[in-house]
Order: structure tokens, then sequence, then C-alpha cells
């Protein structure tokens, strides 16, 4: 029996899930100053139809990390970073304690000047002196060769409670991103690991084992031992957790849009051959972009409470709401009422409805029809342009091979999954502006639950060889040897398949043969004179995102 | 946050999946760490740097600026289709103002390609700067541009493509043919009878550094773009002036190249050669980068920099100062034109070699001496491999009895004994090659 939690903005849904049948779900308000109490009783709720002993999974999305950092909830950081030349390193600098260091790694991880630990004493006893027990260390290039930070962490160790590395955080290369990772990463540390102890404690005050999996934004999961070393990679969950729910529910293979209608805005994402698109580099936390792996999905301010009004003498919708519809008891007209005035939806008190389009309209000069047609076919332009903006850009993506460019592989929606609450009612309306079928899942209210109960965790690995300085690195895993100076591509591959394999059984993760993926298994020449001197090797592999099972129709 | 204070486009296409061949300096890995030092570097989250996927060019962009024989695929495989669209797409975001700047960071390399192309010179097919001012030319009517050509290796195909071009000015700076491929670009070569003192060779001394490099940019080069006033500045921004290029012997640094660049304010650089793809590129991509953009670069440098030891001596200054008094006169005051006249047309008669591909041409050129325009180029060229053939260049700034004497040479050309023909009428703009 497997269990989803995704804690919302405003609810928290949870569902129980027994041979692909849901067979319980619940939804509670949340409590952000409380989100434990408000998880235990999403269960507590579930649970009253099932029984704990056999719950084998619990996965939870949890809006905690996010939420710490948007309301300023963070514990302050001190960072050391280790730039060389370059652009200036001050552009990224966050916290009060952000020291810069001497030290140079170069693009192959060849080290030409040598970080000095001892030259961090002064800084780290301003630390000290401050209070500050959560570290962040940081080097240009320390995917190529951590050895600096790994450094400069020991020598903080002593004064810290916890340490975060930037090869640790992420396998890619950004050295700003890496570095807002690892604040983020440090200064959520103690709240996320005080939230890790109460919910096994509380598990286990209701006698439930089960393995707990964290959600992440690039809709996979991780385990709740891991998070805890890395509670960066639960922040923006919510977005992944909706789209892995629609593909739990049905068996999207082609490529598919994906509009999450809520209250105030639509999120989009997209499928390609059914596998959802992740941004480039990873998701923003406010200004500080992140190497955060997520889903690329973009908010469009149109959703069911979007405001109707008439300014200058222009018929507006969105992009702000003043509370809910007046359907649904709102003080102004939204469009949600709109869709009731067409018949289009049954929601709510219709005649308030009716009253409230009905006023807009008058200073028009409309009728109550004809200003509910405007305004919801406003919206539908303004949806359609959006999604076309958003599909272009994907579309013009940058790509780095003949072969790409020549095949052009473009995005072509065959179909559109929606859901959120005004979804079901908008279908036929988005089925007419896009001129694509439109799908709602079944269970599409608690659909963002399903996902994060569903989803399979996900774990990927990098390894960079230089044969002809013979280094072998593995950032995720900490590892940086010497290679052999034949050692082919082929190995590498086989190499860094199997460490997956043995890193993911170390985590407890199940992995079937076909689930680990080979992304990347690129070898270059490298040529000196005119004679060649080694090869770069890069492999990356993965463990496949997806979903456990789809839900029996 | 970093801001950059002009808005900057890059065309980024490493064709990771092409090299000329495995062991050749312009292969699949050229490109490779300056992805990894971008990437590191986080340029594309800088606000106002955005990266562009190169257009793929078509046959009639190509057949503006080249004749090529016997066919236009023969000459030009994938590469160099989407290399020639990756400046295209440079010259597009600038000339539709979606950015005030962009650098095309493309490969294969152009600027050795010349009018005429039977194959790859200089690991150049296809000039892909004079692919894009003639598809700017042709979009947006006859501007007036400069091209700076910094790449260390004289730029014999632009200097040839604009020979006879009185509204492209060419200054090319680098190392003396002398002492390196391909042997050419000196003082006397300043443009044809048409187009006198619109190109400027400045030949450099080997080991010239930061500050004799930018010195002779501040004298010569300078003076003569405030004069010209273009509409519009490239930049053949080749990166083998570098002190760890293998294939040259010059000493610039990165920090020189994003001084260079900030001097110049291209629109538009446009990556040629430069094959120290680890020391140098990785750094030198990053200052141009970041200059081009009003980004601080003061930072941006080569790990293993030793400013002492690639320093120029004395003698070197004082050659370049002398040569920075003497130079602006090509442009200034251009010599009588010695061009060969016969029966009104300027002649030329030249043999070509192609070393990357081992061919020699045989060429004789005419420029028709017209008194209403640049005049209509007719080139008369054979190889070993391919039989004699005609190309027809009619100018942008042409006229209509140029036009017309292209068109009856053309419908004649077979009569006439060519193998093959193709005309290239920039004011009909047809492009066409003769069944």
């Amino acid at each position: 029996m497997l269990i989803g939690i995704d804690v919302g903005g405003t609810h928290t849904d949870g569902v129980c899930i027994r041979d692909g049948r849901v067979e319980a779900m619940a939804k509670v308000p949340t409590d952000h100053d409380n989100l434990l109490a408000t998880i235990t009783e999403a269960l507590c709720a579930i649970l009253k139809d099932c029984k704990g002993a056999e719950i084998r999974t619990i996965n939870l999305s949890t809006t905690l990390s996010t939420n710490s950092i948007v309301t300023g909830h963070t514990e302050k950081v001190g960072m050391f970073v280790i730039p060389g030349p370059g652009l200036d390193a001050s552009a990224y600098a966050l916290g009060s304690q952000y020291h810069i260091l001497s030290g140079c790694v170069d693009h192959r991880g060849a080290i030409s000047a040598k970080a000095r630990v001892d030259q961090i004493k002064p800084m780290a006893k301003r630390c000290r002196e401050e209070g500050i027990r959560v570290y962040g260390v940081v080097g240009k290039f320390c995917t190529r060769n951590p050895e600096q930070e790994m450094a400069i962490a020991e020598a903080l160790a002593p004064q810290a409670d916890f340490v975060t590395q930037g090869h640790r955080v992420s396998e890619s290369l950004n050295f700003g991103r890496r570095i807002s990772t690892v604040y983020y990463n440090s200064a959520v540390w103690r709240t996320f690991n005080a939230f890790a102890d109460a919910l096994e404690q509380s598990l286990k005050d209701l006698n439930i084992q089960a393995d707990i999996n964290i959600v992440k934004a690039d809709g996979g999961t991780m385990p709740l031992k891991l998070a805890r070393e890395i509670p960066v990679q639960s922040i923006f969950s919510g977005p992944a957790a909706s789209v892995m729910g629609i593909l739990s529910t049905t068996a999207v293979t082609e490529d598919a849009l994906i509009l999450d209608i809520g209250g105030t805005t639509t999120d989009i994402a997209v499928l390609l051959d059914g596998v959802p698109l992740l941004e480039r580099d990873g998701i923003s936390i406010g200004e500080h972009p992140t190497l955060v792996r997520a889903l690329k999905v973009e908010s469009i301010g149109i959703g069911g409470d979007s405001f109707i009004s008439s300014r200058d003498g222009q018929l507006r919708v969105g992009p702000d709401r003043h509370g809910p519809c007046m359907a649904a008891g709102g003080p102004a007209p939204a469009l949600m009422d709109a869709m009731n005035v067409l018949g289009h939806a049954a929601f709510g008190d219709r005649e308030r409805s009716a009253k409230g389009i009905k006023e807009v309209a008058m200073i028009q000069g409309l009728s109550a029809r004809e200003c509910a047609e405007q305004a919801v076919s406003l919206a539908m332009d303004i949806l359609k342009k959006k999604v076309d903006a958003f599909l272009a850009a994907i579309n013009a993506r940058p790509v780095y091979t003949i072969q790409e460019i020549l095949e052009d592989r473009l995005v072509r929606p065959a179909s559109i999954q929606v859901i959120g609450g005004p979804a079901v009612a908008m279908s036929p309306l988005l089925e007419e502006t896009f001129g694509l079928p439109v799908v709602a899942p079944k269970h599409a209210e608690v659909a963002n639950a399903i996902g994060a109960c569903l989803t399979r965790p996900t774990q990927s690995l990098v390894l960079t060889v230089d044969t002809s300085r013979g280094s072998f690195t593995v950032p995720g895993l900490g590892i940086h040897k010497t290679v052999k100076r034949t050692y082919t591509l082929e190995e590498a591959v086989h190499d860094a398949t199997t460490m997956l394999r043995a890193e993911l059984d170390r985590q407890g993760i199940p992995a079937e043969d076909g689930d680990i993926q080979v992304i990347q298994a690129d070898a270059f020449n490298m040529v000196e004179g005119h004679y060649t001197i080694g090869r770069n090797i890069r492999v990356r592999c993965q463990m496949r995102p997806g979903v456990i099972t789809t839900l029996a129709s | 946050m970093l801001t950059a204070q002009s808005s900057l486009g890059i065309i980024f296409f490493p064709a990771f999946d092409w090299a000329i061949s495995p062991t050749h300096p312009e292969r699949e890995e050229r490109l490779l760490y300056t992805q990894d030092q971008f990437r590191e570097e986080g340029i594309f989250d800088i606000e106002g740097i955005r990266e562009y996927r190169p257009l793929v060019a078509e046959e009639k962009d190509i057949m503006r600026a080249h004749f090529c024989f016997p066919g236009v695929q023969s000459v030009c495989t994938d590469s160099h289709f989407i290399s020639a669209g990756g400046v295209i797409r440079a010259a597009q975001l600038v000339m539709q103002k979606e950015r005030q700047r962009a650098f095309a960071v493309v490969r294969p390399p152009g600027h050795h390609a010349m009018r005429t192309v039977h194959g790859s010179r200089g690991f150049c097919n296809i000039n892909i700067e004079a692919v894009m001012i003639e598809w700017i030319r042709e979009h947006y009517g006859n501007l007036r541009v400069a091209v700076i050509d910094t790449d260390c290796h004289h730029g014999d195909g632009t200097q040839d493509i604009y020979w006879h071009d009185p509204d492209v000015l060419f200054i090319s700076l680098h190392q003396d043919g002398r002492t390196i491929y391909p042997g050419t670009g000196f003082p006397s070569e300043s443009g044809g009878p048409k187009a006198l003192g619109r190109t400027i060779n400045v030949p450099m001394p080997p080991r010239t550094s930061d500050e004799g490099y930018l010195m002779t940019v501040e004298r010569i080069v300078m003076p003569i773009l405030d004069h010209f006033k273009p509409d519009l500045i490239i930049n053949s921004a080749g990166q083998d002036n570098h002190f760890s290029d293998p294939i040259t012997n010059m000493n610039f640094t990165a920090q020189g190249y994003a001084k260079l660049t900030q001097m110049l304010k291209p629109d538009i650089a446009v990556l040629e050669g430069g094959y120290a793809i680890k020391g140098a590129l990785p750094y030198v991509n990053l200052g141009i980068s970041l200059a081009l953009a009003g980004v601080d670069f003061s930072a941006v440098q080569e790990p293993d920099l030793d400013r002492e030891k690639i320093r120029e001596q004395k003698s070197t200054i004082d050659y370049l100062s002398a040569l920075c008094d003497q130079l602006p006169e090509v442009y200034f005051n251009p010599r009588p034109s010695e061009a060969v006249r016969e029966s009104g047309y300027f002649v030329r008669r030249r043999s070509i070699y192609y070393d990357t591909d081992d061919i020699t041409e045989t060429q004789v050129e005419r420029l028709k001496d017209c008194p209403h325009c640049p005049g209509l180029l007719i080139v008369e060229s054979e190889t070993a491999q391919t039989p004699k053939s005609l190309g027809l260049h009619v100018p942008v700034q042409g006229c209509d009895m140029c036009s017309q004497e292209a068109e009856e040479r053309f419908a004649k050309s077979r009569q006439a004994g060519f193998a093959h023909a193709q005309i290239s009428d920039r004011v009909t703009k047809r492009y066409e090659y003769a069944r």
C-alpha cells in the first residue's frame, strides 16, 4: 500500500493506493505554521479506511523548505567560495558572511592555484562570533575536481553542524547557480531535519513502519535519508506532483500539453513523447537561479477566479484575483462567473454570477451574455498566446549537433491534459481554442497527491574522464581518482551505470534493468600538435523518471 | 545579479558531430571547453545575454557572396550551411533590433574563402561574414559595412570578396605574411581600382602582445573607422593571436581580446580561427562576450598567464609605432591603382591554391570599368577536377547596363564553352546556374 501526500498552498491532499486503485483520499486545510499537524491529520483521515501496518511507502511533497525560504525563516550560512579568474564572484553574494578565497581549478579540473586552508582562519572566526553553525563551500569547476572544496569543508567541520559542498548538490556546471543552491541547502538544513525527526517520530507513534520519500521538483522522489543531506531538492515540488499525477492516471506516450488550472493561475508544462520536459539548468528561488532540477513550468495569470473588469473602456480578464468568484461568495465577478452565465459550468450560486457579470456588462454597454462571451474568449486568447510562446521558446532551444539541427525535433502537442478546479468546465473551450483533444483525468481533484504517491525515485550520475591527465571524477559521489590512459568510453558507460546501481542499492531504491538510462555518452579526441594525447569522456546516466504504475481505469 | 549594458545574443554552435579529420585542429572538440566555461561562468544567466540556435542557410544565401563550382552542394556540407545560418541569425537579431549586439560562436570558420570556391582553403569553404553581409544588404539595402578581421592570419578570402566594393571597408590585422599562412596581407594590397583604400592590411611582427596590438588598433583602425562612419561594424574574431596558440607566433591575451572588443564596439562578432582550444578559447570567448555585453571583464584571465614572459621587446613596439604612423595613409591618401585595363575591363590573372583540399585553381577576373556602378565582375575559373567555369556577379550597387551584360553572357555561356556558369545579380536578385 502506497501513500501520497501533497502539501499545497491552501489544501493538503492525501491518497492511499493499493494494487493500482485509489483506496482512500482526503483533503484538509494546510496550516503553514504546523505542517506536521497538517500531514498527520491527512494521514489519519486516510487511515480511517486503511491499515497503518500495510503501508509500504509514504511519498511526501512538502512546501516546508520553499516556505522557510520565501518567508525568510532561514538560518544564517557562512559561505566560502573559490572562484579563480572570471566573472566577479561578489555578484553571487548571499548572506552577511560571504568569503571569497584564492585558488583556481580550470575546466579540466587542473588546480593552477591552491586554496589555502590557513586563509580562512580569520573568516571562520568571524562566523563563529556571529554564532553561525551551518556553512557552504563552493569552488568554480569543483565538479571537475572537488579536492579544494573538501579541504575547506574539513577545516570548517569543527565549528559546523553541517557543511554543504558544491560538488554534492549538482553535477551540472554553473558556478553562480551552485552558490545559491549550496546557500539555500544549508539555510533550510536545520528546519528540514527537525521536521524529518518529528515526522519519523509521529509515524512511529501511529505505528507506521514505511519508507519515506520526498518529492523533488523534477518529478522524482528521494529517500528521506538523502533529503536530510540535500533538503534544497525538495523545493517547488507542487507542480511536479501534479504533472506526475497526470502521468499516473492516463498513459500518455506522445507530445502533450499539461494545463493545471487553478484559481489565480494556470500552470503549463509539456510532455515530450510522454516524458515531462525539464528546465535546462534549474529552478529559480526569487532572483536567484539554482541548479535544482525542475520540470519546465510556466504560470499564466488566468484561472477560475481571474477578475473580470472594465478598465479604460476595455474589458479585461486577470491577471489579478479579487477573492473567489461571485458564485463562491466572492466580492467581484470572475472567469468562473462568466462560464456560469454561458452555461459552461454550473458552479455555486449562479444567480450571484449573473448579477456580477451584468454589472460589468452595463459599463461595456453589452448584454450579460455578450459580456460573458467576450470575457471567456479573451481568457482563451491569453492562454493560447502564452502557450504558443511557451512552445515556441522550447522549439527554439539551442542544440549543439548538426544532426539535431537537421532533425529539428519540434514539440507538437497531440492532446491537452487538464487538471484543477475549473478544468472540466473549461475543456470544451480549450478544445475549440487549441484544436486539440482535451482529456481531464479521473480523480483530477487529487491528481497531485496521486502523482506524489506513484512517482518513482530519480537519481543521476555524471562521470567525467580526461585520459590525458588520467583523471576520473564523479562529483555526486565525491569520487576523484586516477585512471589508466587507455580507459575507453565503453568502460566509462559500464562504470557509470554500475556505480549508479550500487548507489541506488545503498539508498534502498529498487531498480529494474531497464530503469537505468544512459543519457549522454561522449568521447572527444584530445589533440595536441597533431597527436592524439587522450580522450575527454563524459557519461551521464540516470534512474529513468516515471511512475510506479498507472491507475487502473 | 549581473546585468548587460548592451543586450547580446550568442549563437553558440559547436557542431559536436563534425570535423575535417580526427586529428585536424578543426574538429569536434574545438568548442567543448568554451561551452564548459560559458556554462560554469553562467553567462546566459546574465540579464541581457541570451543564447540562440543557428538557422540553416539556403543556397541563394551562399550564391550572393560566392561562385561555387561545380555547384553549391559540391563545396558545402551541412556544417557549412549551419555555420553560415548561424551568422545570418546573428545579423537577424541585430537588424531586427531584438539584440543590440550578437556574437556567432560557430564553426567551421570562413575568412579564407574567396569569391570563387572549389573547396576548402585554410579550413574555410564558405566566407560566413560575406554571406551575412550580403544577406543584410539584400534585406536592408546597401549599408556601409566595416569588417575588422582580428584573426592571426590574413583574411585573404574576405579581402578578395570586397576587393572591388567601395561600400565595404576591410581592415585585416594579422601576423606578418612573410612568417605565416597564407603569405599575403601587405599594405600594398589596398583595394581594386573602384575601391582604392577600402582594403587595409596591417601586418604585425611575431610576438606582438597586448600593448602593441591595442596601440595598433587605437592608432590605425579607430581613426579610419571614425572617418568611414560605417552603418555596421563586423569583427572577424579569430582567436589565434593568443600566446598559447599552436599554429601562430603572437602573444595576445584574453584581456587583450576583451579590450580590443571594447574599443571596436562591433555590432556583430564572428568566431574565426583559434586552435588553443583548452588554454585560450574558453577565456578569449568569455572575454569577448563580456566586452560585447558591457559586463566587467577585468578578472578574466588564463590560469597560466605570465605577463612578463610574453611582453613585447622595445624593438617590436618601435616597429609597430612606425607602422602606425604610415598605415592610415593607405586609407586617407591611397596610391593610384596599378590595375591592368584591357578593352574596358580591369583584369587579374591568378593561380589560387586550396591548401586544405589540395586544389589549384587558375582564374581570370574581369571587372567592367562601368561609369555608373562598381561594375560587373566576370570570373573564368578552372581546376584539374572542374573544367572552365564562368561566374557573373552584378554588385549590389549595380546598374541596368551591367545587369543586362551579365544576362547576355550567362545565356551564351554554353556556346562560349563553359562547363558551368553561375549568375549572381544582386540588382534583379537572380541567383542561378546555367543548365
